[in-house]
């Protein structure tokens, strides 16, 4: 694009406009990481969780989610390492990174509830009806429809994991994190996904 | 008979065009990112960026990342409108 000054015609002119905008939507391939790394250890914690609950005479199996408080620390390292070498960073960034923020604050403050009444056993189906909101926003971000029907499946998997019992109910949440992580996660990692997909 | 609105001359041009789309889209955008994005020179894409922030469309600010100097362009409140303005009047053109 050298020969800046020469006369364009107005179709010229919106091809520019139209071209460069698309170069310029979110790129969200990295976020496939946090999906895939989050769906896999949230599998782990609750399979664990349920395993030792039904396997073994442990007095809290939900010490396996512990494992989440590593994970959080990799996932804001990776986060910010990333951030730093972001060439652009448009308003769709800055929503995305937000949404998932807010739901690691109001995840930590649920833990300190349930944590503060000894009820860390009931954790699986709050933690599913708060995921489900980053999830489902994301999608409509980027508008890419397996995260948004992630996100609702997660919200669906949220009231079996309620109602269903804790025989059955706990399986709900690694259900949920292969619908609503890693199934949207492997498909924008394989595809490298942009937002102009829908 | 139609009268046409005057198309801005700052932004009738095809790499400040370019550069302004790129900014409308983003919060924030390295140079680098923008060179990368137009195809165009250091040295020309310099002088149509001074060109835009002299006349108050975008601002120009410049940091360090690590020990590498890096140029962050934004577009203004004012750059904002004029783009606005100028979308609209090449629809006109196009009626």
């Amino acid at each position: 694009m050298e020969n800046n000054e020469k006369i364009m015609s107005s179709e010229e002119s919106l091809k520019i406009i139209s071209d460069m905008i698309n170069r310029t939507k979110t790129n969200i391939r990295e976020a496939s990481f946090h999906l895939l790394f989050w769906g896999w250890l949230i599998v782990v914690c609750s399979l664990s969780e349920y395993l030792l609950y039904t396997l073994t005479s442990m007095e809290n199996p939900w010490l396996a989610w512990l494992l989440t408080i590593p994970g959080v620390f990799v996932s804001l390292i990776y986060g910010f390492v990333k951030g730093s070498k972001q060439t652009v960073y448009t308003y769709a960034d800055r929503l995305y990174m937000w949404s998932w923020l807010g739901f690691l604050f109001a995840a930590i403050i649920l833990f300190v509830f349930l944590g503060f009444e000894k009820r860390m056993y009931a954790v699986g189906p709050y933690i599913l009806m708060l995921a489900a909101f980053p999830t489902f926003l994301s999608g409509v971000i980027i508008k890419f429809r397996p995260l948004i029907f992630g996100g609702i499946s997660i919200w669906i998997l949220s009231l079996v994991c309620f109602f269903a019992g804790p025989s059955i109910g706990p399986l709900a949440v690694p259900a949920a994190m292969i619908t609503g992580y890693l199934i949207p996660g492997y498909m924008i990692k394989n595809n490298g996904f942009k937002n102009d997909t829908v | 008979m139609t009268r046409y609105k005057e198309l801005d001359p700052l932004l009738h041009s095809q790499l400040r065009l370019a550069v302004m789309s790129v900014l409308m889209n983003s919060e924030s955008a390295e140079f680098t990112f923008i060179k990368e994005q137009t195809g165009a020179t250091a040295g020309n894409l310099s002088i149509q960026i001074t060109k835009l922030k002299e006349a108050g469309y975008i601002k120009v600010q410049k940091k360090f990342r690590g020990n590498y100097p890096q140029t962050l362009c934004r577009i203004t409140q004012l750059g904002r409108e004029r783009f606005e303005a100028y979308v609209d009047s090449l629809r006109d053109y196009i009626k």
